[in-house]
C-alpha cells in the first residue's frame, strides 16, 4: 500500500531554505573566501592560503582579547545561572503575583542592546549617574572610565541585570513541570530545602539548564553592543572583547583578509564550545 | 464495508486480512502493543502499511488523506474543542461538511439525547466529568456520519463504575445504519457486551475472528483462549491423561470449581496451593499453583480461603480446551 | 504505628459555599489495613490530604494515638505516602532512595543499612538495591516507592493513593499481595484510597465507602457486600450493582413491609423463573454474556419492568422481549431516604 503523499508541504519549507541560504550560508562562504586572500583594494587581491590564520593565532592582541573573553563569559555563567535558579525557586508558582513577577522579569529582555548600554552608561557615570554618584558618596572612589576593574565590574553588573531574567524564566518553566507529588513526598520524607533542590528539582531542570548555559555562553561570547556603548573597549583595552577587536580590524582598519580569518576562527570556537558542552551533557544522560 | 487485505500492522509482521461489515460493531481485542492502535491509525490514514490494500466499499483508501476519508475516530484521551459548547462540539463536523444550520441543530440535539448529554448542551467541555467528555467525543465522531467509526479503547481512562454504565449506554447508541464500527479493547467483557463480531489480535497478527460466543467456546489456539479470559487461562502441562494427544490444553478460570461446592459428572480433580485472593464482592479470583502452573480460579461471591491453604478444585472434562491435536 | 481517630473532621475550600468534606468521625485501629472507597469527587483525596497535612481541616480534629496532629505540618506528623505513579528520587540508586527518609531524620548509618536491607528483603527487591531508579520497571519502581514509605520505624500511618493505577493489570494482584503481607508482618496501619471495589475489598480489613464528601458505611468487606447500609453502597459495589424496586411493584407480597420501603437485591440473589411464579415480572430487554456454566451460556439478563430496569444473573435461556418472572432468594429493605431498614431472609 502506498502512502498518500502531500507534496504541497515542500512549498512551506521553501521560504525558510531561501532565507537561511541568503542570510547564513552565502555570507559565511564569502567570509571564508576573504580569509584566504590578501585584499589591497577590490581589484588587486592575492591568494595567501592559511597565512592570516597563523598570524591571527599568534597575534598577542588576539590572545589577550580571547582570554579576556573567556574570563568574561565564565564570570557571566558563574553569576547568572545560580542567581537565575534562586530567583526562579523563590517565585510563587501560580496566581496573580506569579504573572506580575514574570512580566517584571521579562522587561530587561525587551530592551534593545544599545539602549541597555546607554542606560548603564548614564546610570554609572561618576558625575551625574545614580550608581556612580551613590558609590562615590559611600567613599568607593568609583570611576569606570578610568579604573579597569571598575569597568569590568560595571560591565558584569550590566550583563547580569540584562540576562539573569532569561535564566530565571527558563528555570521557572522547568520548575513548573515538577509534579506536586514529588514535593509532597520530599516533605513527608523530611527532606531539607537543599535536598529538595538537589534531588527533586535539579534532576528535572537538567535539560532546561543545558539550554540556559548554551544560550548565555554563546551570547556572552559574542557580546559587542553593550561594552561598545558603555566603555568603548576601554580604559585602554581592558574591556575589548573578541567581537570589538574584530570590528576594529574589519571596519576601522579595513584589514579584510585577517578580519575574515579571525571571524572564521571565532565562529569555530563558539561551535566547538557548544559541541563539547552539549555532547558531554548528552553522553551523561545516556 | 471496510476491507483490509494483506496489511502489515507492524514492519515485518504477518499479513492481516479482515472485512469489517457495514452496520456491524466489531470489537478488536488484544493486549497492549498487540497492534490495536496501529490498526486504528491505518484505517484512519494516520499510518501506512508497506504492503496490501485498504478499501472502503471497493474503493481504495490508499490515495486518500486522513481528512478526506469517511472515517471518524475517538481516542483514549478526551479530545474536544475546549472553547466550544457541547452543542457546538457535536455540530462541528457537520459545519465542516456544510450541513444547514437547522439540520445541524436538530441532529446535534438528537445525538446528545442518544448519549445522555441533553442536559449539558450549553456547557463547555471542561465543565463536564471525564465520562461526559468522552461521551461528547463519541457524539462528535458519530455526527460525522462517516462510513467507518473507530474507537480506540475509548473507556480506558475512566473509573470502572463509569465504564460499566457507559458500556451499557453504548450498546444501543453505536449502531448506525451503514456504519462499520471498530472498537478496540483489552477486556473480554467489552467483547461480550458490545461486539457483534470479534477479532483477536496478538503480536500484530489476527488470531481468530467470529461471533464472541463462538470464539469463546472454540478458540483456535492457546493464545486465542487466553485473550478471551480475564485474567487468562490456566494451562495443563503434566496431567498426561487430560492432555491426551494435544500439545497444549487449558481451562478458563470460570470453569474451575471448588470440589466441595460443585456437582458435575465426569470431572478431574486437582490440588491447588493458594497464593492470593482478589474479590470484588460479587466475584472472587483465587490465585494459586497447580502442578507448578500458575492458575486462577474465578468464583461468584466471596470465597473464604486463605493464602497458603491447599484447595481441592475440579474441572469438567467438557470444559477443557485442547490445542494442536495431532 | 498508631491508631487514628477523626473527630467531626470537615474541610471547605476558602470562599467555597459547600463543604468538600462534610463533618465525619472515624476510628482506625492500630495495625489495620483500611480502605477508602468511592467514585472520583467523593472526597477521598481531600481526606487523604488532611491526614498527610497537605490541607488543614476547617473544623474538627485528627488524633494519631492520643496526640492531636490536626494543625501539624506533614513532616512533623510521621506519615508516609505512596502516590498513583511511582515517586522516586530519580538520580539516586534504589538503596539511596530507601535510605533517604532515614538519613533526613539522622538515624544511625549502621542501623539504616540494616533497615534498608530488611525492607528490601521484605519486598523482594534486594537484587535491585544497587540499580538507579531510572533502570527499573514501573512495577519495581512502585515497589521501591512502597519501600520508602515503610522504611521509617516511627511512621504512624502509611497512606496509599490509588497505588496500583500505573501497574499493569496482570501484576496488580501480586503487588497487592505483597503490600498486604508486609502490612501484616510489620503491623503497619495503612489507609488505601481507591475507586475500585476489587482493590478495596481485597486489600482491607475495614472498608469505608464515601460519596459526596461524606461517609456512607464502614465495615468489613463481607458486610459492605452483603448488607450495604445505603442504596448507593449497594449500587457502587458489585458489577452490575444492586437492583432497587419499590415494594408496591412486587407482584407477590414478600412479608409485612411498610408501603414506602424499597426492596434491594443483587443480580446474583435472584433467578429467572416462569412469568407467573415471579415476585417481579417484566420483559427481557438485553442479555450480556459473561461465560458458560456446565457448557450453557450464562450472563446478566436485563429486564424491563414498569418500575424500571433490573439485572439478574443466570443462564441465558430466554429470548429478547420474552416475558419472565424473577424469584428473589434474598433481599434487603431500604427506606425512602435510601437507608437500610432490616434484613429479611426467606
Amino acid at each position: 500500500m502506498n502512502k498518500p503523499y502531500n507534496n504541497k508541504a515542500w512549498l512551506g519549507v521553501l521560504p525558510v531554505l531561501l532565507i537561511v541560504a541568503f542570510s547564513g550560508v552565502v555570507p559565511l562562504m564569502t567570509v571564508v573566501n576573504y580569509s584566504v586572500q590578501d585584499i589591497l583594494d577590490f581589484n588587486s587581491r592575492f591568494f595567501v592560503g592559511f597565512q592570516w590564520y597563523s598570524e591571527t593565532l599568534q597575534d598577542a592582541r588576539f590572545i589577550e582579547a580571547f582570554l579576556r573573553q573567556l574570563g568574561f563569559s565564565a564570570s557571566v555563567l558563574i553569576i547568572e545561572i545560580p542567581l537565575g535558579l534562586m530567583l526562579a525557586r523563590g517565585m510563587p508558582r501560580q496566581g496573580l503575583s506569579a504573572s506580575l513577577l514574570l512580566v517584571l522579569l521579562a522587561i530587561p529582555l525587551l530592551i534593545p542592546w544599545n539602549v541597555v548600554g546607554t542606560i548603564w552608561q548614564l546610570y554609572a557615570r561618576s558625575d551625574i549617574g545614580l550608581l556612580g554618584v551613590g558609590l562615590n558618596a559611600l567613599g568607593f572612589g568609583y570611576n569606570y572610565t578610568a579604573d579597569p576593574i571598575h569597568a569590568w565590574l560595571t560591565l558584569l553588573a550590566m550583563d547580569v541585570w540584562h540576562w539573569t531574567s532569561l535564566v530565571a524564566l527558563l528555570a521557572f518553566a522547568g520548575l513548573t513541570s515538577v509534579p506536586t507529588a514529588y514535593y509532597q513526598a520530599a516533605e513527608l520524607d523530611g527532606a531539607s530545602k537543599w535536598q529538595v533542590f538537589r534531588y527533586v528539582e535539579l534532576p528535572r531542570l537538567k535539560g532546561v539548564l543545558v539550554i540556559a548555559v548554551l544560550l548565555r555562553l554563546m551570547d556572552s561570547f559574542m557580546i559587542y553592543t553593550e561594552p561598545f556603548v558603555l566603555t568603548g573597549g576601554g580604559p585602554g583595552n581592558a574591556t575589548t572583547f573578541l567581537s570589538q577587536h574584530l570590528a576594529t580590524m574589519a571596519v576601522g582598519q579595513f584589514d579584510l583578509g585577517p578580519a575574515a580569518a579571525f571571524s572564521v576562527i571565532y565562529f569555530l570556537f563558539i561551535l566547538l564550545f557548544c559541541w563539547i558542552f552539549y555532547s558531554s551533557v548528552v553522553r551523561e544522560n545516556d | 464495508m471496510l476491507q483490509l487485505s494483506q496489511i502489515q500492522l507492524a514492519p515485518g509482521a504477518e499479513a492481516f486480512d479482515h472485512t469489517f461489515a457495514a452496520g456491524t460493531l466489531t470489537v478488536v481485542l488484544g493486549r497492549n502493543r498487540s497492534g490495536k492502535t496501529n490498526l486504528c491509525r491505518l484505517v484512519a490514514g494516520l499510518a501506512c502499511s508497506a504492503t496490501g490494500q485498504v478499501t472502503l466499499n471497493d474503493r481504495s483508501l490508499s490515495v486518500q488523506l486522513p481528512q478526506s476519508r469517511s472515517v471518524a475516530v475517538v481516542f483514549q484521551a478526551f479530545v474536544n474543542y475546549p472553547n466550544w459548547t457541547v452543542a457546538e462540539n457535536i455540530a462541528s463536523p457537520m459545519r465542516a461538511q456544510g450541513v444547514a444550520w437547522r439540520d445541524r441543530e436538530a441532529r446535534a440535539k438528537q445525538l446528545a439525547e442518544v448519549l445522555g448529554l441533553e442536559a449539558f448542551l450549553q456547557r463547555l467541555p471542561n465543565e463536564l466529568s471525564g465520562g461526559q467528555q468522552q461521551r461528547l467525543a463519541i457524539a462528535r465522531a458519530m455526527a460525522q456520519q462517516a462510513q467507518v467509526l473507530v474507537l480506540d479503547e475509548p473507556l480506558v481512562n475512566l473509573d470502572y463504575k463509569l465504564r460499566e454504565s457507559l458500556v451499557l449506554e453504548l450498546q444501543g447508541a453505536l449502531q448506525q445504519a451503514g456504519t462499520a464500527v471498530i472498537y478496540t479493547s483489552t477486556d473480554p467483557k467489552d467483547a461480550f457486551a458490545l461486539g457483534d463480531e470479534l477479532v483477536l489480535l496478538d503480536g500484530h497478527t489476527k488470531l481468530q475472528s467470529g461471533k464472541p460466543l463462538e470464539v469463546y467456546r472454540y478458540p483456535q489456539n492457546y493464545m486465542a483462549a487466553d485473550l478471551m479470559s480475564d485474567p487468562g487461562v490456566n494451562a495443563f502441562t503434566t496431567q498426561a491423561t487430560l492432555v491426551a494427544a494435544a500439545r497444549k490444553a487449558a481451562v478458563r478460570p470460570e470453569h474451575v470449581y471448588l470440589a466441595d461446592s460443585a456437582r458435575f459428572d465426569d470431572v478431574s480433580e486437582f490440588k491447588m496451593e493458594v497464593q492470593g485472593l482478589e474479590t470484588s464482592g460479587d466475584e472472587t479470583f483465587i490465585h494459586g499453583s497447580v502442578d507448578g502452573n500458575s492458575w486462577v480460579v474465578r468464583r461468584p461471591g466471596m470465597v473464604n480461603v486463605k493464602p497458603g491453604q491447599r484447595l481441592a478444585v475440579i474441572v469438567r472434562k467438557g470444559d477443557i480446551m485442547r490445542f494442536g491435536v495431532a | 504505628m498508631a491508631s487514628i481517630q477523626l473527630d467531626e473532621l470537615s474541610f471547605r475550600y476558602p470562599g467555597a459555599v459547600e463543604d468538600t468534606l462534610a463533618p465525619l468521625s472515624l476510628n482506625v485501629a492500630d495495625g489495620t489495613a483500611f480502605s477508602l472507597l468511592g467514585a472520583s469527587g467523593a472526597g477521598k483525596t481531600t481526606l487523604l490530604n488532611l491526614l498527610s497535612g497537605l490541607l488543614m481541616p476547617t473544623s474538627g480534629r485528627i488524633f494519631f494515638d492520643a496526640h492531636e496532629v490536626s494543625t501539624l505540618a506533614g513532616r512533623q506528623r510521621n506519615v508516609a505516602q505512596v502516590f498513583q505513579f511511582p515517586v522516586l528520587y530519580e538520580s539516586m540508586s534504589v538503596s539511596e532512595n530507601l535510605a533517604f527518609p532515614l538519613r533526613a531524620r539522622k538515624f544511625d548509618p549502621g542501623w539504616i543499612r540494616q533497615r534498608v536491607e530488611r525492607i528490601a528483603a521484605e519486598l523482594e527487591i534486594t537484587q535491585q538495591l544497587p540499580l538507579v531508579a531510572a533502570q527499573l520497571s514501573l512495577f519495581q519502581k512502585q515497589l521501591v516507592a512502597i519501600g520508602r514509605a515503610l522504611v521509617r520505624p516511627d511512621v504512624s500511618v502509611v497512606l496509599l493513593d490509588e497505588p496500583l493505577t500505573a501497574v499493569e493489570p496482570r501484576m496488580k494482584w501480586r503487588l497487592r499481595q505483597t503490600l498486604r503481607r508486609v502490612q501484616e508482618e510489620l503491623g503497619v496501619t495503612m489507609i488505601y484510597v481507591t475507586h475500585d471495589q476489587t482493590e478495596a475489598l481485597t486489600f482491607a480489613d475495614q472498608v469505608a465507602v464515601m460519596a459526596d464528601g461524606g461517609l456512607l458505611q464502614v465495615g468489613t468487606p463481607e458486610q459492605i457486600y452483603s448488607t450495604p447500609s445505603h442504596e448507593f453502597v449497594g449500587y457502587f459495589i458489585g458489577s452490575p450493582g444492586m437492583n432497587f424496586v419499590a415494594v408496591e411493584h412486587l407482584a407477590q407480597p414478600l412479608e409485612l413491609l411498610p408501603n414506602t420501603c424499597r426492596v434491594g437485591f443483587r443480580p446474583e440473589w435472584a433467578e429467572l423463573c416462569a412469568d407467573e411464579d415471579g415476585q417481579l415480572r417484566g420483559a427481557v430487554r438485553s442479555m450480556q454474556l459473561t461465560g458458560t456454566h456446565g457448557g450453557i451460556a450464562t450472563g446478566v439478563v436485563r429486564i424491563d419492568m414498569t418500575a424500571g430496569e433490573i439485572a439478574v444473573r443466570g443462564r441465558l435461556e430466554v429470548d429478547i422481549g420474552q416475558s419472565v418472572g424473577v424469584h428473589l432468594q434474598h433481599h434487603l429493605c431500604y427506606s425512602e431516604q435510601g437507608r437500610l431498614l432490616t434484613t429479611h431472609d426467606e
